[in-house]
């Protein structure tokens, strides 16, 4: 049994690149740095308290599917099934996650050889089409790149981008 | 319009020249190279030579005995990976300040310098070029940026709204504003410490590589580790991505589109390792 005081330490979870991490616990905050052509994908359910974070790398896990294994987070279309089941397993319902997706900077006048950032976000729109999921929220493209929060207490999303001091909340 | 060398005069904390890393390029070029030849360049510097002994006694090399002086490390380490710590290690020296400038933390610099060096040496290493050299390209590239970062820490605001008013790259927004580019500035840096052409012309050139004939393949190198580092979200600064897409850097190469996420898989491989090597802090 959680401890309900426990909200008060609130102590920052660092998700790495290619990593997935989900909490039910109250004084977690999900933190990912530093998205270029990255996605940077959080999902919390409000009714469970359950909340994810993906910060996948590459669209497709085709390209190297001994990694993906190894590190399903690498990808979008092996880490949003990672991210998902792992919450369901906490005893979160997808019916009722918010989604949030941040990253996916692309660079100028990407003639389609550079065009990452865009086939991170495509590839996620269809992972997301398999659970019958949605964004929510998203900041996605342009040129900075964007660190991200997610609070389990209360699913509170801060955004901070590359160059600026001022945090947005999502 | 200040000419470019004024730029480079004026520079407060311009960084000192690394005479070390030419030596040892040159070194490291010749056939028969005895390791006391490349301990006699790095036994003068105590941080180099601390650092050569405990990447000799990291847990990536190792297990076995533990080596206590410079002679047995080298040896332990190998040449090539020497070349590679003694200019990661120069590089963390001159990178590390905050740079304003460019809306940049302290670390950033080196943090890009490093993982676009990593890239480019492991496209270097697969094509049968120079992957030492590619790998020094890479990390010197955006060296001018030490220099310009005093400069523009008054006019940020103005180089970011002038980038995103008039849809231009950063570097044309510096040339709009100084008459100038960090990888020109750059480039006469290393002239000035004699460093070999195929560095200058390749840091000269490093966003626009095939005009750095005959150097265009170190060039394309860099121009991709740079951009490679940039996806990996090691970057800094509003408009880190406010760079043109060069295809041609591809086809110098030989590479397409689908070997760049696969150079990104292997950079990230590689980058763990370095990150332990150096407990660079994230």
């Amino acid at each position: 049994m959680a401890s309900p005081t426990l909200g008060i330490f609130a102590h920052n979870v660092v998700v790495g690149l290619a990593d997935v991490v989900v909490s039910n616990s109250a004084g977690a905050v999900l933190a990912t740095y530093s998205l270029g052509s990255c996605l940077g994908v959080a999902a919390y359910d409000p009714e469970a308290r359950v909340g994810g974070l993906l910060h996948a790398m590459l669209p497709d896990s085709n390209i190297d599917p001994i990694k993906a294994a190894q590190k399903p987070g690498m990808f979008v279309d092996t880490g949003v099934p990672v991210l998902i089941r792992a919450m369901q397993q906490m005893r979160a319902d997808v019916r009722r996650m918010q989604t949030t997706v941040l990253g996916g900077a692309q660079i100028m006048d990407n003639s389609g050889f550079f065009n990452i950032g865009k086939r991170n976000y495509d590839a996620l729109l269809r992972a997301f089409r398999d659970f019958g999921l949605r964004v929510h929220r998203e900041d996605v493209g342009g040129f900075a790149s964007r660190t991200m929060y997610l609070h389990i207490e209360n699913g509170k999303l801060r955004v901070k981008k590359s160059g600026q001091t001022e945090e947005i909340i999502l | 319009m200040k000419k470019v060398d004024d730029y480079i005069d004026q520079a407060q904390h311009l960084p000192p020249a690394p005479t070390v890393l030419p030596q040892l390029m040159q070194l490291l070029g010749k056939s028969d190279v005895g390791s006391s030849e490349v301990i006699d360049l790095i036994i003068y510097d105590p941080a180099l030579t601390a650092s050569v002994i405990r990447t000799a006694n990291s847990a990536y090399l190792g297990g076995r005995q533990q080596v206590t002086n410079l002679h047995e490390a080298v040896t332990r380490i190998g040449m090539s990976e020497i070349f590679k710590l003694v200019a990661s290690v120069i590089g963390h020296r001159e990178m590390s300040a905050q740079c304003g400038g460019y809306g940049m933390q302290s670390g950033e610099l080196w943090k890009h310098a490093v993982t676009s060096a990593t890239a480019a040496q492991l496209m270097a290493r697969d094509l049968g070029d120079d992957d030492c050299l590619c790998f020094t390209a890479g990390l010197l590239h955006d060296i001018g940026k030490i220099v310009l970062t005093e400069v523009l820490e008054d006019i940020y605001t103005e180089l970011v709204e002038r980038t995103i008013t008039q849809h231009v790259s950063l570097m044309e927004a510096e040339t709009l504003l100084l008459g100038v580019h960090h990888a020109e500035i750059g480039a006469r840096l290393l002239e000035r410490w004699n460093f070999p052409e195929t560095l200058v012309m390749s840091v000269r050139f490093h966003h626009s590589p095939s005009e750095a004939k005959p150097h265009e393949r170190v060039a394309a190198c860099v121009y991709l580790g740079n951009i490679i580092s940039n996806y990996m979200g090691h970057n800094y600064g509003d408009l880190a991505f406010a760079q043109h897409g060069r295809e041609d850097a591809l086809k110098i190469l030989g590479l397409d589109a689908e070997d760049v996420p696969k150079y990104m898989i292997k950079t990230f491989d590689q980058f763990e390792r370095i990150e332990q090597l150096f407990c660079i802090d994230s």
